[in-house]
């Protein structure tokens, strides 16, 4: 073995290096930004869970509950009128959950209810901590110390029970993920196939002829469209009907409405690579911008994370991004069995067709630019 | 072509003082031309010189920033105009997965149609045509982008260094079917820096520096040069054009 030779070729990639600032930011800034956002996602104070709680007021242990639960540092919670308005307000997403402390029952026992949206699962972990707590304090305040030698009060055994508005108690992680990640898969993988395969056009020579013709460009960005996302409807039908029958994911809502909403994000995908691949020379270039283009929207999307829990200025960039609405959508339908009535995805879908025309215009719009 | 014909019908391409600069390099400082309906032109000139800037130019892929450019009589870029437009790009720009008819028919139907047997036969690839483009030769997929560029019947035909890499038998077949179209009324713009080949064009232009510096038949050329051979005649005009 040479050592000459050998270092030929290391010598050799470095001076490539050197002339590709682009790999370099990759290597050098993207694990920085990703990371960062991790922290910024995983390492902040993320706002109490707001909780109403319902109960009486007379001094008795169910009030020193609740009102050890309304001082509870674990939870933002404030005293409501009544279990129904608490549910109302849980569906509006306006409370994360509703605590009921009735007084305890003919068998002496206390059961205290928790009511959850049952789409979060950082309030179903927290909220019952709390609780638990809350009984302990509140079992203090009420009864006072025992004289040694007296004999024990009787105290009312405590039985908490945890309530789901939407999905009921059987949902697990994987109906809570497997929804939006079907909508992330699919947007992803049609990025990354269209945005390779536009800018194969463009390296063959073909895209060339193609606006030597009397092509439109726009006739090219939505030629590409409807084929790819043809495509991905395929591959849509087949990641749906996997996770629905096979891996029997819990869904409420219909089944076509979420077929609609993978076909909104497979035409933002496909617009999203001929956009992006404008910005590439070579197919190795259109790879580089997956960690730029794709992390940071699986990161953000509100996935892993609600949205509701990031810092603030994490939530403005959340808000622009589209697959943000995709996930939250999927969430709406599969989850709580939303429709188009529902303002939410109403709501979501007119962000992302707006997103999928944004896209083809500029994609369109560069093409041009490229010509002349 | 008879003088009747050039009498009535427009020039296919006028140009006159195109110009259009990219960063540093002036591609067309300039270029001034006319080519008559049913004439087969060759662009000639080494590499750099500005024949694929023109030809681009000639079907709107490049704007000019000075001067005026007609095609078929009507100011580029036009893009209704390039219906009639057929253009080899000097890559062999194919779609490597598609068979050569599959190719053919893609590119005749975004030209609003073309026929796709005539074109094949006419490049002698009818009996490959059920081949994988990939697998062709690289010749075979020089003539496969020739029948790509004229399957839907163009008015003009720009073919940017079109038999490169085809051998000197076929070559000349592929000529004769050029002069049988360009008699037939279809105008052919041929760029190449190679002389024979460049012999065989009705008319010439030398360009060099993004002018053409001179322009007749082959042998106005050999005369205004004073020389027996066209490759002597190309230096020759190519020093004289330096020192202007």
């Amino acid at each position: 073995m040479s050592l000459r030779r050998t270092f030929a070729i290391t010598g050799r990639l470095m001076r490539q290096f050197r002339h590709d600032r682009r790999t370099l930011a990759i290597l050098f800034v993207t694990p920085l930004l990703v990371l960062a956002l991790f922290a910024a996602l995983f390492r902040t104070d993320v706002p109490l869970p707001t909780v109403g709680v319902v109960g009486p007021a007379d001094g008795s242990l169910s009030a020193a509950i609740a009102d050890a639960l309304v001082a509870s540092d674990a939870v933002a919670a404030s005293r409501i009128e009544s279990a129904d308005a608490g549910e109302a307000r849980l569906s509006d997403r306006i409370l994360d959950a509703v605590v009921v402390v009735p007084a305890p029952g003919s068998d002496g026992v206390l059961r205290p209810e928790i009511v959850v949206e049952g789409t979060n699962q950082r309030v179903a972990g927290i909220v019952p901590g709390a609780l638990q707590q809350a009984v302990g304090a509140g079992m203090a305040a009420f009864a006072p110390p025992i004289p040694s030698g007296a004999p024990a009060p009787s105290i009312p055994r405590i039985e908490p029970v945890v309530r789901s508005l939407y999905g009921g108690s059987e949902l697990d992680a994987l109906d809570l993920l497997g929804g939006p990640f079907i909508g992330l898969l699919v947007f992803l993988l049609v990025y990354v196939v269209t945005s390779v395969s536009f800018l194969r056009e463009r390296s063959a020579g073909t895209l060339e002829r193609l606006m030597a013709s009397p092509l439109r460009r726009t006739e090219i960005v939505v030629g590409y469209m409807i084929g790819f996302t043809i495509v991905a409807l395929v591959q849509a039908a087949e990641v749906l009907g996997f996770g629905l029958l096979v891996l029997k994911l819990y869904n409420a809502g219909s089944v076509w409405l979420i077929f609609g909403l993978e076909v909104l994000l497979a035409v933002g995908a496909v617009s999203l690579g001929i956009f992006l691949s404008t910005f590439a020379r070579t197919e190795f270039e259109a790879v580089q911008f997956i960690p730029l283009v794709v992390v940071p929207q699986v990161l953000l999307s509100g996935l892993l994370v609600p949205v509701s829990s990031e810092p603030g200025w994490l939530q403005v960039i959340s808000n622009v991004l589209p697959l943000t609405y995709a996930v939250d959508a999927l969430r709406e339908v599969m989850l709580r069995g939303a429709g188009l009535e529902s303002g939410i995805v109403l709501r979501d879908v007119a962000v992302l067709a707006g997103f999928c025309v944004l896209v083809i215009v500029a994609a369109s719009a560069t093409l041009r630019r490229e010509v002349a | 072509m008879t003088a009747a014909a050039t009498a009535s019908t427009r020039p296919a391409i006028e140009a006159r003082d195109v110009r259009k600069r990219f960063g540093a390099v002036q591609a067309l400082a300039g270029v001034t031309l006319s080519v008559p309906t049913g004439m087969v032109y060759g662009l000639l000139g080494p590499n750099g010189a500005g024949k694929t800037t023109l030809i681009r130019a000639l079907v709107g892929l490049v704007k000019p920033e000075e001067g005026e450019l007609r095609v078929l009589g009507q100011r580029m870029p036009d893009r209704e105009i390039l219906e009639r437009i057929g253009y080899m790009t000097q890559a062999t720009a194919l779609y490597a997965d598609l068979t050569a008819e599959e190719n053919a028919r893609f590119f005749a139907a975004v030209h609003g149609g073309g026929d796709v047997e005539a074109a094949l036969r006419f490049v002698n690839l009818w009996d490959r045509r059920a081949s994988v483009t990939s697998k062709l030769s690289g010749g075979m997929r020089t003539r496969l982008s020739l029948a790509c560029a004229l399957v839907h019947r163009p008015d003009l035909l720009l073919l940017d260094e079109p038999t490169v890499g085809v051998d000197p038998q076929l070559r000349a077949q592929l000529w004769d079917g050029l002069r049988e179209m360009a008699a037939g009324g279809t105008t052919i713009i041929v760029s190449s820096h190679v002389m024979d080949e460049a012999e065989r064009a009705d008319r010439l232009g030398l360009m060099l520096d993004g002018r053409v510096l001179a322009e007749g038949t082959v042998a106005d050329l050999l005369a205004l040069a004073g020389t027996d051979r066209l490759e002597d005649a190309f230096l020759r005009l190519s020093a004289a054009g330096l020192d202007r």
